[in-house]
């Protein structure tokens, strides 16, 4: 009888219950919320529920030494996390973008591409202002990144940078990514006009297949040669947007953009979000780095409005003016912000159609993005 | 045909080459000692002679089997670094020292020959010809003083022979491996980050700017003059009466239009035949099988030609 107290005392120990803490209970009601969010509001869910659930598995209490945690060698989550860990998983969602991601808006208006520079501001207006907070500068290189509102991009940069800081960093980026509706709505409002809402930019050219062919060689060629050490994002992603484009490798790209991007995308989403054990995702740098991630953001779309605004200046003809209004989708965030776009311009002018104009920037900002996590790695890696 | 596979195949086996060769390029003989003094280490015998030690410069792992080491310019093959043994795979940024017994046959890491003043130590591919490295061991090097390579920094690739004999340093990497790290740097040299910034955001338009200007230039503007030049040879055709692409406006006045005239199932399967036009999904996959089905059983498929008949 004593014996099975004393199995039972065991058990015990070794259930959830025994070892739980208050940290444990706040990630894992952190957990419901996104995956709340993701059902009942439909953001982001194809990342917030993998990342709601992988915080609800990365804080269940448990016995340590086991072999199971997140962070325990050999286990199977550690195992799967070295992807995030080692960096992999980003390059390969790349290559499903590029298989996914249509460059016919950006071709067609190659100025556009412009707004996508302009907007990766905000990476280094919240890399600044973490300095000033007083992270290293390679902790601050990988929260700054936050505002290239690309979660692959971020998860890629702080897996090299900070590690450390990586899973508030992720889960940051998806976070105002889902938000994107929220933030950037307010910002276009207030550095607009009514006037500058209206412009109703000319309808883009046609593309021919041929430009369509050579834009992911040349794309790569360009960028790769300025920044190589942003190889593997730019690499993957004209990759794969030359698969799309070739016609001949129909089965790769649809490989690409389906399955493989699917599944590296639920296992990126459930392992960062596994990763944010309470013990280390719950301080006052968390806290910091998700006001600094919101900031990033702001400061990405303003400099985006402001930099189609100071545009419109040097145009002359009234018909080539670019609406402000799209100026927020150059942060990455493909196709949420250029959505925004079109939502906030028609609210104004239901006719006036800004969507195949936002992705321009928006498709640009993908690039402008990779180009700026290669800068950061080169100086600071 | 045949020749472009044999083409592809050759170039194929030559890049594969290449990046062998570059794998192993990326060591050096970082260090030598010819004549050890009473402190100098012991091989695994006990005895104390002189060694050679490879540094990995390379930021992944390389593996040192089948590569040669010699002092004699004309036997390049001279000591054979054997393979089988998973020590030979150098780490990155790794050491690994060979006593130089004068018998290989004493171990993996024993070379056939002793080190002597005067002789330059020479690393050889796995091919017996390619020379990676050489290290001249100079004729006045005092006994237990050693000949070393070092560079600058981590960084720097190019390593020197240090003129001035060193104190050996057997299988410690002749580097500053606690070199102050990127990030540390930045934070000396440019404490508020504006520099930094600065120069990134600068990239940034760069990058962009460069395939902005290409994509202007070799497609945009030519495109468009080309429709300039249609659409002016259009209004002279129809009597100086310019005729302009529908605006956005217009097509959604034809797609109301269409909708009132035709009623929402006619527009909705105009729409979906554009959409499988479009998608080129409008033929079926094929099998790539013949079958046939004959409308009338046959002796093949007929169940009832097939049943036995029970005898009565």
């Amino acid at each position: 009888m004593e014996h099975i107290f004393q199995s039972l005392a065991q058990f015990w120990e070794y259930t959830g219950f025994a070892n739980c803490s208050w940290q444990n209970i706040v990630m894992i009601g952190i957990g419901i919320v996104f995956i709340t969010l993701a059902i009942v509001k439909e953001w982001e869910p194809m990342l917030l529920v993998p990342i709601g659930f992988g915080m609800i598995v990365g804080n269940i209490p448990m016995f340590p030494g086991l072999n199971i945690g997140i962070y325990e060698d050999g286990s199977v989550l550690n195992i799967l996390y070295q992807g995030v860990r080692q960096g992999w998983y980003p390059p390969l969602i790349f290559l499903g973008i590029g298989a996914m991601t249509d460059f016919s808006a950006l071709i067609s208006q190659p100025r556009l591409i412009l707004i996508g520079a302009a907007a990766q501001m905000g990476i280094f207006g919240a890399y600044l202002l973490a300095l000033l907070l007083g992270f290293a500068p390679n902790e601050a290189g990988a929260i700054g990144i936050i505002g290239g509102a690309d979660g692959p991009t971020a998860i890629f940069l702080s897996s090299k940078l900070a590690p450390d800081l990586m899973g508030a960093i992720a889960v940051s980026a998806y976070s105002y990514m889902a938000l994107v509706p929220v933030i950037q709505k307010p910002i276009m409002l207030l550095l607009t006009t009514d006037k500058e809402r209206r412009i109703r930019m000319p309808a883009p050219r046609q593309v021919s297949q041929k430009e369509k062919i050579i834009f992911p060689i040349v794309g790569f060629l360009t960028t790769a040669f300025i920044v190589p050490s942003g190889l593997p994002l730019l690499g993957m992603l004209f990759f794969g947007n030359l698969l799309k484009e070739s016609g001949v490798t129909r089965r790769l790209a649809n490989t690409a953009s389906g399955p493989l991007i699917d599944v590296v995308t639920t296992l990126i989403g459930l392992t960062v979000g596994a990763s944010t054990q309470a013990d280390k995702f719950l301080s006052g740098k968390s806290l910091l780095i998700f006001g600094l991630g919101l900031l990033s953001f702001v400061i990405a779309t303003t400099c985006g409005v402001l930099f189609v605004k100071i545009m419109n200046l040097f145009i002359k003809d009234p018909a080539k003016k670019v609406n402000p209004l799209i100026g927020n989708a150059g942060v990455s965030a493909v196709p949420d912000s250029a959505r925004v776009s079109e939502v906030v311009g028609r609210e104004i002018d239901p006719k006036n159609h800004l969507l195949m104009h936002a992705m321009g920037p928006n498709v640009a900002g993908v690039i402008g993005s990779a180009v700026a996590a290669g800068i950061l790695l080169a100086f600071l890696g | 045909m045949m020749r472009k596979r044999i083409l592809l195949l050759l170039t194929l086996a030559a890049v594969c080459a290449g990046l062998r060769a570059q794998n192993v390029s990326d060591l050096i003989l970082s260090e030598a000692l010819a004549v050890p003094d009473s402190t100098g280490i012991v091989d695994e015998y006990g005895r104390r002679g002189g060694w050679i030690e490879i540094f990995n410069t390379s930021q992944g792992t390389v593996n040192l089997a089948g590569c040669y080491l010699t002092d004699d310019r004309t036997d390049l093959r001279k000591s054979i670094i054997p393979k089988g043994d998973l020590k030979t795979k150098l780490g990155p940024r790794q050491t690994t020292l060979f006593y130089a017994s004068g018998n290989g046959n004493d171990g993996t890491f024993y070379a056939g020959f002793t080190i002597r003043p005067g002789r330059t130590i020479y690393l050889v591919s796995n091919d017996g010809r390619t020379i990676i490295d050489s290290l001249a061991v100079p004729a006045d090097l005092p006994v237990g003083k050693s000949v070393y390579k070092t560079a600058n920094d981590l960084r720097q690739i190019e390593f020197e022979t240090q003129a001035t004999p060193a104190v050996p340093s057997a299988g410690m990497p002749n580097i500053d491996m606690n070199a102050a790290t990127k990030a540390q740097d930045m934070a000396e040299k440019d404490p508020h980050g504006f520099i930094l910034s600065l120069v990134a955001v600068t990239v940034v338009f760069s990058a962009l700017a460069i395939l902005w200007f290409l994509f202007w230039l070799f497609f945009d503007r030519p495109a468009k003059k080309a429709a300039k030049a249609t659409s002016v040879i259009s209004s002279e055709a129809k009597g100086g009466v310019e005729k302009s692409a529908p605006s956005d406006e217009i097509a959604a006045v034809i797609a109301l239009a269409m909708d009132m005239e035709q009623g929402g199932d006619v527009y909705a399967a105009i729409a979906l035949a554009m959409d499988l036009y479009f998608s080129d999904t409008v033929h079926d996959a094929e099998s790539f099988v013949l079958t046939m089905r004959p409308k009338e059983g046959t002796a093949w498929n007929d169940k009832k030609q097939n049943f036995r008949k029970l005898p009565r």
